[in-house]
């Protein structure tokens, strides 16, 4: 727990040694240390200390923000970040998970892209399926610290994986939902959120799904403007991306958005490989290799390869001309229906330009067909995942954890051509 | 199922935290002025008594006498007695703009994308208006400004090779400075420009030009687009002057030159004026370019807007002072006179001057009380000995030694 010396207002008077109690542990110390108190010494002369309080109006604001807050236990720690629980402290019932961005001696460049961007666009899009950023504060060992909505029950790649929780197609059907609103938001704000997937994708207490780690994201370029096309996780990345493209828009979250809802209705990955390469390989296998007539230009995408030439899964075979027939997508997505395979076959159109947009997808008949999406408080919820959502939490944008099947997915951001 | 512009708008930290009226703005400037003066004047006086206590003890100490062996110099005791002379809010914000200008300057000189440019100026403005000049120099601000803006705006590179855009740089230096930014900032990083708007403006109006504009018109119900584009083609060359009729290809000319200006408007006059604090990006965009053609924005705007609704009414009388703001810069007018140039310089240069005496001690070194912040968060647990206090008093006093060669370079050496 946060001892009240930490975190009082008034820090030590100046010169004075800190207090030991306040070294118990590695994060009460940095949050004592950010007192003014105990950074004085070291700028202010024996002779005469400036009169404590005597901080810039910026230095006060933070501090008003960071006294709102009472940091409680450790959560975990990631190379990123670690996550406290925490809540406000005028209500100890306001929870909240407090994620401190460690500060990185690989990353010679200052404060990181990925909490930048972080910082950024959470700061601007509030949405019930967007993770509520409540603040962000500084310490003074230049740490940051966000403020982040408290969500204690795991994720939706979580959920498929808990082999005790049983779900049915409503269930997938609400999740979806509310995964379709959090992206059209995003969208709808020009912003790309480029790391869409299953352990983004966190679950409140009251069983809202809610799009977290905006650590990739980015608003939509001008016209013309190259992008990265090293963005989104392996599984989750669409064909353009595979291929190189270096103009792109929304579609790209929506092909992961087609990944994660196909995760849900088979409980497991469902375009998976190790390699890029491997990837196409199985993304070909499953739509066919594209050519000209089915998407036009592609060919003049920096890693194209003919269909003559496109290898397939199984080693030494080409992959698959034609994509798979109706009946594999029924067959292998009986929780869907007919109009969720439907729904995901727009979202996983190989066409970026023919995949559905967010808009769209929300516009589709899935949503309103029988069954019904489950109401939010009969979803079928994953106990014991706070500790799960903090795994999440403090990982870092494209991260995956060291557990699971994609722990090879790592990716490096070329910062130095684009974003 | 459509957010509109506004909707966004309203959520942003831009209008929540960065909007203001012309009267919250200077009172909080006034408010930071007169907390940084009363800083830098306690801060000044505690380094004059402590210089003096300073040189009496060594001399003491040394058993010299008359002070002659004494390491430190004793300091003009005439200084002692000499109130600091602090800038005023109006002078601070002069100096602000002309970092600002600067900004705008390194820029273009480092061919940075418009919008980082644009979103390092108003990280200026909006840093300054919760911290000094005095407290912390534009030129330690402005260039790690330009270096956050990079980041936020996806456009970064490596410090080293940021560094290099400037002599006698070090990325120590760059880096430095970014933690009191990122928190006078309040940690938001987005900034909402009006160059998008702009341009989606121009496509519009080139569309109505070629009479194949689809979208909605408030002109008239049931004109075709073809009407629209007649209409357009009988638009008066300026405000207040009869109708005259112009082909398609001078229409698009216009509309380009129109363009070019409105642009022109919001990459200078819009940057380094308090717009972005007072209006929002449509405001600027639209108010940009009815100083560039009043009777096609006009045009444009009755389009979009039944002319005689209390609505239209109101915006465009807020166009029109925002208008009236962005014309009364400078850089406005392109033709100015090199009078109106040097007086200006001359001001500046004399208040930069002034700045010099008048800075706050404690923060010259951001390098050093960078690494000092750092290194107490560290050794905070342990509590202090003797040994590091000193060297640590000897750091701060060879520091601020070398800081005032550092930001003095007219100044004659000692």
């Amino acid at each position: 727990m946060a001892s009240p010396v930490v975190l009082s207002p008034r820090p030590n008077p100046p010169g004075a040694k800190v207090d030991p109690v306040a070294a118990r542990s590695k994060a009460l110390a940095i949050l004592a240390s950010s007192n003014k108190a105990t950074r004085s010494p070291a700028v202010a002369p024996a002779a005469s200390t400036p009169k404590d309080g005597d901080l810039d109006l910026a230095e006060q604001m933070n501090d008003d923000v960071r006294r709102q807050f009472v940091s409680g236990k450790r959560l975990g720690e990631g190379t990123y970040a670690i996550v406290y629980a925490g809540h406000y402290r005028h209500n100890p019932d306001a929870l909240v998970a407090i994620k401190k961005i460690k500060f990185n001696a690989e990353f010679k460049d200052g404060i990181a892209m990925d909490a930048i961007r972080e910082i950024k666009f959470l700061s601007e899009l509030t949405h019930p399926n967007i993770i509520k950023l409540h603040a962000v504060f500084s310490t003074k060992d230049q740490n940051l610290s966000l403020v982040l909505e408290h969500l204690p029950l795991g994720d939706l790649e979580g959920l498929w994986k808990n082999r005790k929780l049983t779900y049915s197609g409503a269930d997938i059907k609400a999740w979806a939902n509310m995964l379709c609103q959090a992206i059209w938001f995003c969208h709808e704000n020009y912003v790309l959120h480029r790391d869409i997937k299953g352990n983004n994708l966190l679950i409140a207490a009251d069983g809202t799904v809610k799009l977290a780690d905006f650590g990739l994201a980015r608003s939509f370029a001008d016209p013309g403007r190259p992008m990265t096309s090293n963005v989104i996780t392996r599984f989750y990345r669409p064909p353009e991306l595979l291929y190189g493209c270096y103009h792109y828009g929304g579609a790209v979250d929506m092909w992961s958005v087609g990944c994660v809802i196909a995760e849900l209705a088979i409980r497991n990955f469902f375009l998976a490989s190790e390699t890029d390469i491997g990837q196409l390989a199985t993304i070909c296998d499953h739509f066919g290799t594209p050519t000209e007539e089915n998407w036009p230009s592609v060919s003049t995408l920096r890693y194209y390869v003919a269909p003559s030439q496109q290898p397939g899964i199984q080693k030494g075979s080409t992959a698959a001309k034609m994509g798979k027939p109706a009946s594999w997508w029924r067959g292998t997505f009986p929780l869907l229906g007919e109009d969720g395979v439907d729904l995901i076959r727009g979202m996983l159109a190989m066409d970026p330009k023919k995949r559905l947009t967010a808009k769209q997808a929300l516009e589709h008949r899935y949503w309103t067909a029988l069954p019904r999406p489950t109401k939010k408080e009969k979803l079928p919820k994953d106990a014991g995942g706070e500790a799960k959502a903090a795994e999440d939490l403090k990982r870092k944008g494209g991260e995956t954890p060291a557990n699971g099947r994609a722990d090879k997915v790592a990716r490096k951001l070329d910062f130095a051509s684009m974003g | 199922m459509k957010l509109s512009e506004d909707d966004i708008y309203r959520t942003s930290t831009q209008f929540n935290h960065w909007s203001f009226t012309t009267q919250q703005l200077a009172a909080q400037r006034l408010k930071t002025n007169m907390q940084a003066t009363e800083r830098v004047k306690a801060n000044v006086a505690r380094q004059r008594a402590q210089r003096l206590q300073q040189a009496e003890s060594d001399s003491l100490s040394s058993g010299v006498e008359n002070g002659s062996g004494a390491n430190t110099p004793l300091p003009d005791r005439s200084s002692d007695v000499k109130e600091v002379d602090c800038l005023t809010a109006e002078e601070e914000l002069m100096i602000v703009d002309e970092f600002c200008e600067r900004a705008l300057a390194l820029g273009a000189h480092c061919q940075f994308p418009t919008e980082v440019t644009a979103s390092c100026v108003q990280f200026l403005r909006r840093f300054y208006l919760y911290n000094s000049p005095m407290t912390y120099h534009g030129q330690n601000i402005s260039r790690t400004a330009m270096f956050l803006a990079c980041k936020t705006e996806n456009a970064h590179q490596s410090v080293e090779t940021f560094a290099t855009n400037f002599s006698k740089t070090t990325a120590e230096q760059i880096l430095a400075p970014e933690y009191v930014i990122v928190q006078g900032l309040r940690f938001q990083f987005d900034v909402k420009h009006p160059f998008r708007g702009l341009k989606g403006g121009h496509l519009e109006l080139v569309e109505m030009a070629r009479g194949s504009y689809e979208g909605p018109n408030n002109i008239e119900d049931g004109m075709t687009s073809a009407d629209l584009q007649a209409r357009m083609l009988t638009l008066p060359r300026k405000a207040h002057e009869p109708s005259a009729k112009t082909s398609m290809q001078d229409m698009e000319k216009r509309l380009t030159s129109a363009y070019g200006f409105a642009s022109h408007i919001l990459k200078n006059a819009a940057l380094l004026t308090d717009a972005y604090f007072l209006y929002t990006p449509s405001h600027i965009w639209l108010s940009s370019h009815l100083l560039a053609d009043e009777p096609l924005t006009l045009f444009y705007l009755s389009i979009k807007l039944p002319s005689h609704s209390p609505l239209y009414i109101k915006l465009l009388s807020t166009l029109r002072s925002c208008a009236a703001l962005l014309s009364s810069h400078r850089t406005f007018n392109a033709q100015r006179s090199p009078d109106v140039d040097a007086k200006h310089k001359a001001r500046v240069k004399q208040l930069i001057e002034k700045l010099k005496s008048c800075r706050d001690p404690d923060k010259v070194d951001l390098v050093k009380l960078n690494q000092a912040q750092k290194r107490d968060a560290v050794e905070g647990e342990g509590g202090f000995d003797e040994s590091k206090a000193k060297r640590r008093k000897v750091e701060r006093e060879t520091y601020q030694k070398e800081s005032d060669n550092f930001w003095g370079p007219e100044l004659p050496k000692a």
